[in-house]
Order: structure tokens, then C-alpha cells, then sequence
């Protein structure tokens, strides 16, 4: 009776392991937020930040989840950041008052704690988005979503694509508007290690 | 109409110009002509979409203190009459303000580098409004003062890639534009007194320290706007009243120019 118990207890141990909250840290190399706007109207625009950090949680028993991403607004990067004949490039106004307001606000945070799933997968993730000292809800649908052992170094590792919008007007960032669009599209490819 | 008011340029210049305009005549009979650098500073930011308190960022603190100043001003206007003693008082009051409308960045530099830029601050803000308030009893120095640090400080902070704080330079110097032209129409009897040269040196200073602080205008183009209530007192023509405008708005604006000329050399990758 005694083995009899052992052995189902040893039989559910995998399954206890899988349901356990996995935490997981951002891997800043690989995790990269993006925004896109509308120009006159005319073409989308891109930027990305080239520096941020986080760690997320899944707990695919509970169907829970939160994420954490801080996202360093200086290293806002459009590509344009040759003055040419200009006194300023493109990516040195963003950095300036009239956008990120990086002297002031060198910060951007999501914080989520609601993620809804669709089986074993997230599929969304609604938080508060803190951007120039204004927090507002954002919520970020999960497109691609893959768990697997790094296939070099065999970590185990979740990551995939996140696109959601925003109002920037919402955070006080008014500047240009409506010749550079309110709406500002948000796309994060990340990827982020078991702890 | 509201498309016209969305326009920049409309925002900056022809704006707060009419509403100067109207102000400064309308508080003629009062002696508060003054007011109308506030006024016109006022219109722009409601037109920009800024006239907000949360969250009180730094550029909302410069509204803030720019109210704070303009009411301050004629409070001294129509109490007292401003002495040498009272631009040094109030230098020293806003030269304190500047700390606190810029402490959330100060706090983020290490101790030794907030410590040298917020005595740069101080030091910056309390001279030019002090220098500037010490004009008061002279309309035509005092209005092309006000003109040459408005523009200067919008004009270099476009250059420093701020153009929200390059709107409202414009503006206070458009605003101030308004009140000289009526100067040059109507001659000595448009006083000037604290109400402007409060409101203009307070408010040139702390948009000049911000496009330093929150974008890119190098300290050198604060200095040389710092000269603007120095060279305004060169000597003027025995001419009439507008001749003796264009003249010292020609003296204030080589020092606006020159910050300017810096703001944009530094740009260029230009340094000392």
C-alpha cells in the first residue's frame, strides 16, 4: 500500500512541476518594443527602444500570469539620427520635451497582472502602461506565443510577438498632433529565460 | 477658425500678438499694459493644449510660475513703487522657483552635477529677472527686453529641439512685440513696471534653462540671453519714441541673436 502510494505520488510529481508559477526574466537582447505612427497621413512610421528590461510569470494551472517591462526611453531609436543640415536629428527631438521627455521621464512601464489564455498559451495581457508620469490601461493580444529549450545553450525559454494601441494625446504627448498620428501602434517581439 | 488655431506659427506669433495687442490697450487706464506679455503667453498655451496641472511636469511648472509672476507683477504694479531693491528680492524668489520647477531632473544627475547645475540655475534666473525688473520705469528698454529674451529663448530652444518650449519663447516675444508697438504708438505714457518685466525675464529665463535641461540648447546661449538686460541700457538716440524702440530692440536682440547663433553652432557639433 505504502509503494502503492509512492509510486502515485511520483506518477503526479511531473504534472505538480508543470503547474508551479514559471518566472521568467526579459532577455534585452532579444526583446525589443516598437511603435509605429501615421505621417501627414501618409505612411506609418517606426521607431523602436533599444534598451529595456522585465521578467514575466505563467501559471498555466491557474490560467495566471503578470508582466513587468521597463523600457528605457533614451534609447529611443528611429534610425534617423544624422543632423545632416538640420541642428537636431529626428531621434534627438524624440528624446527632447516635445515627446519622451527622457531628462524628465527616463522611464516607460507596463505592469500586468490580467492575462487571459487560450489553452496553455497567453493570448492577452491587460496592465497599466506608465509613460511620461501618466498612467493609463493598455492591453497587448499575444499573436505568437512559443515555449521550447533554447537549442544551444538548452534553457528553457517562452517568448513570441505582442501588439496592442495607444492614444498618446491620453499621456500628454500632444506635440504635432494630428500631422503626426494620436494613435501610436505598439509591436514587442520579446523573449525571456526560466529563472 | 479652430484650423487656423492649430497652426504653429498662427500659435506663436500672430496669437498672442493680437491678444498683447488688445490687452495692453485694454489695460491702458489701469498703468497695466504690462500684462499683456502674460496675456499673449497665456492665449499660446491654451492654443498648444498645455493649460494643465497633472501631471506638473517641468514645462507645466514654467506655466505655473509664468501666472505666478504675472500676478506678483502687478500686484507690485499697483501697490508700490519697484525699487532697485525689489528686482533683487524678486531675482532671488525666482532664482529659488527655478529649483523647484526643475527638481525632477536635478534629482536624477548625480549630487556634485545637481549641485553645480541648480546654482547655474539660480544664478541664471535670479540675474535676469533682477537685471530686467530694474528696467521697469522705462518702457521702450523694458518692451524691447521683453521682446529679445521671448524670441531668443523660443528661438534657441527650436534649435535645441524643443519646439513646444520654442512656442512659448515666440510667443512671450510676440506678446511682448504687442506692448512695444504700442509703446512706439503712444510713447511714455504705456507703463511697463513689474507686470512685464517679471512675467518676460521670469518666464525667458525658466524656457531657456528647460530647452537646456530637457533638450539641447547649450549653457553658452543662456549667457548671452543674460546680456540682453545689459545691452538694452546702452545709449539711446535724442529721437521720437519709436525711433528709440527700433534701437533698443536692435541692442536686445544682438544678445538674442547671439544665443541663438551659439544654440545653433552647438548643434553643428561646435564647442568651446
Amino acid at each position: 500500500m505504502k509503494r502503492l502510494t509512492l509510486g502515485a505520488l511520483a506518477l503526479t510529481l511531473p504534472l505538480a512541476a508543470f503547474a508551479a508559477p514559471e518566472n521568467y526574466t526579459l532577455d534585452p537582447y532579444h526583446t525589443y518594443p516598437h511603435f509605429a505612427v501615421e505621417h501627414f497621413g501618409v505612411s506609418m512610421f517606426w521607431g523602436r527602444f533599444d534598451r529595456s528590461s522585465g521578467k514575466f510569470m505563467i501559471d498555466r494551472a491557474a490560467k495566471k500570469g503578470s508582466l513587468e517591462l521597463t523600457v528605457n526611453t533614451a534609447s529611443v531609436s528611429t534610425g534617423e539620427n544624422d543632423k545632416g543640415s538640420r541642428p537636431r536629428s529626428l531621434d534627438e527631438h524624440l528624446r527632447g520635451a516635445d515627446f519622451f521627455n527622457v531628462a524628465e521621464f527616463p522611464r516607460m512601464t507596463f505592469k500586468a497582472d490580467d492575462v487571459k489564455f487560450n489553452g496553455d498559451s497567453a493570448a492577452e495581457v491587460t496592465g497599466q502602461l506608465t509613460l511620461l508620469g501618466v498612467s493609463r490601461p493598455l492591453t497587448l493580444k499575444v499573436e505568437r506565443w512559443v515555449c521550447k529549450d533554447n537549442p544551444f545553450n538548452k534553457k528553457p525559454m517562452c517568448g513570441g510577438n505582442a501588439s496592442g494601441s495607444l492614444k498618446r494625446s491620453d499621456f500628454g504627448m500632444k506635440y504635432a498632433l494630428p500631422a503626426v498620428s494620436d494613435e501610436v501602434r505598439l509591436y514587442v517581439g520579446f523573449e525571456g529565460y526560466r529563472d | 477658425m479652430n484650423e487656423l488655431l492649430q497652426n504653429p506659427i498662427v500659435q506663436s506669433s500672430a496669437l498672442p500678438f493680437v491678444v498683447g495687442l488688445v490687452a495692453a490697450a485694454l489695460l491702458l487706464p489701469l498703468r497695466l499694459s504690462g500684462l499683456a506679455a502674460a496675456a499673449g503667453f497665456a492665449a499660446a498655451v491654451m492654443a498648444i493644449g498645455n493649460f494643465a496641472l497633472e501631471p506638473l511636469t517641468a514645462t507645466r511648472k514654467i506655466v505655473v510660475l509664468g501666472g505666478a509672476a504675472a500676478l506678483l507683477g502687478a500686484l507690485a504694479d499697483l501697490a508700490f513703487r519697484p525699487t532697485r531693491f525689489t528686482g533683487m528680492v524678486l531675482g532671488a524668489l525666482f532664482g529659488g522657483a527655478s529649483l523647484w520647477a526643475f527638481v525632477s531632473i536635478l534629482s536624477q544627475k548625480s549630487p556634485l552635477e545637481a549641485a553645480l547645475l541648480g546654482a547655474g540655475l539660480v544664478a541664471f534666473t535670479a540675474w535676469l529677472v533682477a537685471a530686467t525688473v530694474s528696467l521697469h520705469y522705462d518702457p521702450v528698454r523694458a518692451g524691447a527686453a521683453a521682446l529679445a529674451l521671448g524670441l531668443g529663448a523660443g528661438i534657441a530652444s527650436v534649435l535645441g529641439a524643443s519646439a513646444l518650449l520654442g512656442q512659448y519663447g515666440m510667443a512671450l516675444g510676440a506678446a511682448s512685440g504687442a506692448f512695444l508697438l504700442l509703446v512706439m504708438v503712444l510713447g511714455a505714457r504705456v507703463a511697463a513696471g513689474t507686470s512685464l518685466t517679471l512675467t518676460a525675464s521670469a518666464l525667458a529665463a525658466l524656457i531657456a534653462a528647460g530647452a537646456m535641461l530637457l533638450a539641447q540648447v547649450h549653457p553658452t546661449a543662456l549667457a548671452a540671453l543674460a546680456l540682453v538686460p545689459v545691452l538694452v541700457r546702452l545709449p539711446l538716440p535724442r529721437a521720437a519714441g519709436w525711433m528709440q524702440a527700433v534701437v533698443a530692440s536692435v541692442y536686445a536682440l544682438v544678445a538674442a541673436g547671439g544665443a541663438c547663433a551659439l544654440a545653433w553652432l552647438a548643434g553643428r557639433g561646435w564647442t568651446i
